[in-house]
């Protein structure tokens, strides 16, 4: 009896929380920024992955690299799909972003700084073995570097 | 009445005697050309310096100065401080508007006094207040280094900053309380190695500048060296760089001297943001025995 009880109440806590996560999906700025920062810790999660195997520390495998770049391409579409780098996460939040202003201020900077980022991934997709992702790599390091300089702000 | 007087002539006697004590402290004592050590300078070794100094993120060459090679310090890029926004000058040999007049002595009286040839008081936003722990020598060699560049033309900018000439008067008596111009001193019990991260991270590295925080009168608080705190920039907040390994920021100096080496390029997080970027473009062009050094004296940091 005391089990069902609890998990009709957990049951009727998630419901409680899945509405509460309907009304912030309609696009709220802490939305925007909890799913901006769910892109960049896949981001981050498959550059791990891609470092370990450029340091050796993990056996080059094709089937892995062509694992940590799907990370990336979901998390890069499901951004694309949230439109998280919509402006309205510059009103009303209350979580911190480390997302800079120039991001809305200078688009003509911003999105051939994502361009380098997409044109990065594909080209490291397209390698099928260890002496081409080696050659093709820097170029996505190099995207994370170059956005985050200009894009992202101090802790 | 005499009395009015009397008081009258106080106040006037109390208020001079403040003003010329303001403008005695706020005076300049610039080095003369026999300080300096007689030194054959190395040009080589001025690169290095040059690259560890990171002297070219704020003079790197400004917008309009279209097709100038960018690697070039041509200066005129806005840096923008919660001060005003400054204008960092040319330090190519250009004999005009760049460093090609100027004498070993105003070099040195620049960089480790923060005095200009005039004998104005520089704003500590160049951070002479860390290159004066370096050797005068290889202030000497960074010069010699410059000295080899192409000269560009980049006229100075006056810097968009709220009275300019108090300021400047003002950073004379701050002298006093927030730049000590005594040189680094090696540490016997440590590794050379770590003396020698020690003195690039404290001299030409100028980590201090952003990584210590500062006290009421905005000099470095040193009880807490390497603490971190608030962004230089006026937003957000500048990481502590105490016990990076026991914290679990990097494994080993192994690791350490790796993001220093390679930043972000290689997903070392944060070494991009707040202008760590530029920072560790600087760190890569080192060598990397400089960078391990480096490296082993800020993971030593508790």
């Amino acid at each position: 009896m005391k089990k069902t009880m609890a998990a009709a109440l957990a049951l009727a806590f998630g419901a409680t929380l899945l509405g509460a996560g309907a009304v912030l999906a309609a696009g709220s700025a802490d939305d925007m920024i909890n799913a901006r920062q769910a892109e960049m810790k896949a981001n981050m999660k498959a550059m791990k992955l891609l470092v370990s195997v450029l340091k050796g520390e993990t056996p080059y495998d094709a089937a892995t690299v062509q694992g940590a770049v799907k990370i990336m391409q979901d998390a890069r579409a499901e951004g694309e799909a949230q439109d998280v780098w919509n402006a309205t996460s510059l009103t009303g939040a209350t979580l911190k972003s480390e997302a800079k202003p120039e991001i809305w201020s200078d688009s003509a900077g911003f999105a051939p700084a994502w361009k380098k980022f997409d044109s990065a991934v594909a080209s490291v997709a397209s390698t099928t073995d260890e002496a081409s992702f080696k050659a093709a790599f820097p170029a996505l390091g190099g995207a994370c570097k170059g956005c985050h300089e200009a894009f992202r702000a101090a802790e | 009445m005499a009395r009015h007087a009397g008081l009258l002539a106080t106040v006037a006697v109390l208020a001079a005697a403040g003003l010329s004590l303001a403008w005695g402290l706020s005076a300049a004592h610039p080095l003369a050309a026999s300080d300096l050590p007689a030194h054959q300078a190395d040009a080589a070794n001025g690169k290095l310096l040059f690259n560890a100094a990171g002297c070219l993120s704020c003079h790197k060459p400004g917008p309009e100065l279209t097709g100038v090679d960018a690697s070039l310090p041509a200066g005129g890029a806005p840096f923008k401080t919660p001060v005003g926004t400054f204008y960092p000058p040319n330090l190519t040999p250009d004999p005009e508007t760049g460093l090609g007049k100027w004498t070993d002595a105003e070099f040195v009286n620049a960089v480790q006094r923060g005095l200009s040839p005039e004998g104005e008081h520089l704003v500590p936003a160049f951070p002479y207040t860390s290159y004066a722990r370096m050797k005068t020598e290889d202030v000497l060699d960074i010069k010699a280094y410059l000295d080899t560049l192409a000269p560009v033309a980049s006229p100075e900018k006056a810097a968009d900053i709220p009275a300019p000439w108090l300021l400047r008067r003002g950073v004379g008596i701050w002298k006093h309380l927030g730049f000590d111009t005594a040189q680094w001193q090696p540490d016997a019990a440590q590794s050379p190695a770590w003396n020698r991260g020690a003195y690039l991270a404290n001299g030409a590295g100028h980590c201090n500048e952003c990584h210590t925080p500062r006290n009421l009168f905005m000099a470095p608080d040193w009880s807490r060296q390497f603490a971190g705190g608030p962004h230089p920039g006026g937003e957000g907040k500048v990481p502590s760089l105490r016990d990076l390994i026991g914290r679990g920021k990097y494994t080993d100096a192994a690791d350490l001297a790796s993001a220093f080496q390679n930043g972000e390029m290689m997903g070392y997080e944060h070494m991009s943001s707040g202008g760590m970027g530029e920072v560790q473009t600087n760190l890569s062009k080192l060598p990397e025995a400089e960078v391990q050094a480096l490296a082993e004296y800020v993971a030593s940091l508790k």
